[in-house]
């Protein structure tokens, strides 16, 4: 697969979309809270892949953190800023919650979708860089030394972000527990539940940052 | 690796940070991750003619300069080699005898030149000439012969050296009864004993596969409308989601139906008329079948692939004579990068068609 990606054979791109897609978009709306971000990054990112296709070494396993790296750094210029993701998550959050719980919908979904806003709430409560360690080990369950490379970090900055991370995390789920429980763990939104509007995406200026990532044990 | 490095682990995770994320997953909106996947293979696909212009010369970029000659040199040289190759006919002889066909180096040819100008009206003339053909009816027990000369380019791949070779031209035979359930063929590039294979139903897994656009019996294109726009809307509908554009699929589907089947008589000026309708049909001025007989062509490019197919005519009656697949726009991808421009994929003409009593019967034995 690697060779195949690294000679730039379409088929093998369309397999890694095949595979992936799905990874990658979820991945991307919890870095962006916004599905049609999301949706956007996903594609961003296998096109940013074909673009660095020779950077892919040879040997390695999967070429899942690879992918979510570039996903998150694709990520990362949809929102520069903090307060953009605060404003698109509770947006999101309140987007969620404002549609009708249908009397047929099944009970499941509606569990889905208030998991769903307590993650969005919580990973607001996160400083970018953990919030990437975040969903990169808990969310698409990569080890940290995937995560490290994905990132271009090294493992035991992954480490002490995540415990960070861990303990903020901790802190907002006792304080959300902590409120009445017939109360929505979040702020009711005010004004614009849109979001701001994304700051223009630069293409390009983030292609020396992401290494290829390696699987698997050495 | 670092023995230290602590590793997240289902116990020491508790469940407030574990379980977090777990409602975040979520599928694609139905549809967008097709809709994805083709744009980025459509993306991709120009990226990869972008870096083929511009892998010979940055060029494009600073085209105020005059091209230097490190640039302008193997160009010329592309060119050169280009005139030389074109015109050229091989079948491959001799060389290494492979599943029962003789392989050689790769089929090539000129390239003719395609115009969008006259397709109404050869079309018109092609319609024409096949609602003239007097199409017998196959009668249960019957079988549907048809007999073509067929050759084909492809990609050897010996160790992992990859290089560009053909089958030789050989001959084809098919038949098939009219509900499609009993089938024999001859080919020695398919075969590996010289008397054929069964093509009879059910096949080895038991299944009895009914009879589709793209695997037809007589008795199922006597059944399709001849209403050139309703047919085409049924060509479109039944190949959704396969090959590489919907209208190059459309037109291929019509291609195979004219080449490996019978088409009872409305049918078959229908099937013309329905390809006039697909967008990106062209003319081409010339073009040789598989034995060798010019004819006029009506072809479409695969923009994905590079390759044109072309449905050759007679010059003159404008009788179906056969059709070939040429590569006209050059490829980057791994091996296909082999395929020059040129270069024949598949050739084939058709020899006989006839109905006949018996499976295994010539029109000659018939008598």
């Amino acid at each position: 697969m690697r060779t195949r990606v690294r000679a730039g054979e379409s088929s093998a791109f369309a397999e890694l979309f095949d595979s992936y897609a799905r990874a990658v978009y979820n991945h991307a709306f919890r870095l962006t809270a916004d599905w049609s971000v999301a949706e956007d990054v996903m594609a961003a990112t296998f096109l940013e892949a074909w673009r660095l296709r020779d950077r892919v070494d040879a040997e390695g396993g999967s070429l899942r953190p690879w992918l979510l790296g570039i996903a998150t750094n694709t990520a990362r210029n949809q929102y520069r800023s903090n307060r953009r993701y605060r404003a698109a998550a509770n947006a999101a959050a309140a987007a969620e919650l404002s549609v009708p719980d249908h009397a047929d919908e099944v009970a499941d979904r509606v569990d889905d979708r208030h998991r769903l806003t307590l993650a969005l709430s919580a990973l607001a409560k996160l400083r970018r860089p953990e919030r990437e360690v975040v969903t990169l080990c808990l969310g698409e369950g990569l080890d940290y030394e995937a995560a490290a490379l994905a990132l271009g970090i090294p493992v035991g900055t992954v480490a002490s972000r995540l415990s960070r991370a861990r303990k903020k995390l901790r802190a907002h789920a006792e304080d959300a527990a902590a409120r009445p429980a017939a109360g929505t763990p979040y702020e009711k939104v005010r004004g614009n539940r849109e979001g701001g509007r994304p700051a223009r995406q630069t293409r390009g200026d983030h292609t020396s940052v992401i290494r290829p990532a390696q699987e698997g044990h050495r | 690796m670092n023995a230290n490095t602590p590793r997240p682990h289902p116990a020491d995770t508790d469940r407030s940070t574990s379980e977090l994320l777990s409602g975040t997953a979520r599928d694609l909106p139905s549809g967008r991750h097709e809709f994805h996947k083709e744009r980025l293979m459509a993306q991709i696909h120009d990226m990869q003619r972008a870096e083929r212009t511009a892998t010979p010369a940055p060029a494009q970029k600073r085209r105020l300069r005059l091209p230097r000659p490190a640039i302008a040199l193997p160009l010329t040289a592309v060119a050169v080699a280009a005139a030389v190759v074109a015109g050229v006919w091989q079948t491959g002889s001799g060389g290494v005898r492979d599943s029962g066909v003789a392989t050689g180096p790769a089929l090539t040819t000129r390239i003719g030149t395609a115009t969008t100008k006259g397709v109404p009206q050869l079309i018109d003339r092609i319609s024409l000439a096949a609602a003239d053909t007097s199409h017998p009816d196959v009668k249960p027990g019957q079988f549907v012969y048809i007999e073509s000369k067929t050759a084909n380019s492809f990609v050897k791949h010996v160790g992992d050296k990859s290089s560009l070779a053909s089958h030789a031209l050989h001959t084809r035979q098919v038949w098939k009864s009219a509900d499609g359930t009993e089938g024999w063929l001859i080919d020695p590039a398919v075969n590996d004993s010289p008397e054929g294979e069964t093509l009879s139903l059910p096949d080895e897994q038991g299944n009895t596969p009914e009879a589709t656009l793209n695997a037809p019996s007589f008795d199922y294109l006597a059944t399709l409308t001849t209403d050139p726009d309703k047919l085409l809307a049924k060509i479109y509908k039944e190949t959704e989601g396969m090959g590489n554009t919907p209208d190059q699929q459309a037109f291929t589907t019509i291609g195979d139906l004219l080449i490996e089947s019978y088409p009872p008589a409305e049918l078959y000026p229908a099937l013309f008329k329905a390809a006039a309708k697909i967008p990106g049909v062209v003319v081409v001025d010339d073009a040789v079948d598989a034995v060798g007989r010019h004819g006029i062509a009506v072809a479409r490019l695969d923009e994905t692939s590079g390759e044109r197919e072309e449905w050759i005519f007679d010059r003159k009656t404008h009788v179906f004579l056969g059709e070939r697949s040429v590569q006209v726009r050059k490829v980057s991808t791994g091996t296909d990068a082999l395929i020059t421009p040129g270069t024949v994929l598949f050739t084939n003409a058709i020899m006989q068609r006839a109905v006949v009593d018996g499976m295994k019967q010539t029109p000659s034995q018939a008598g």
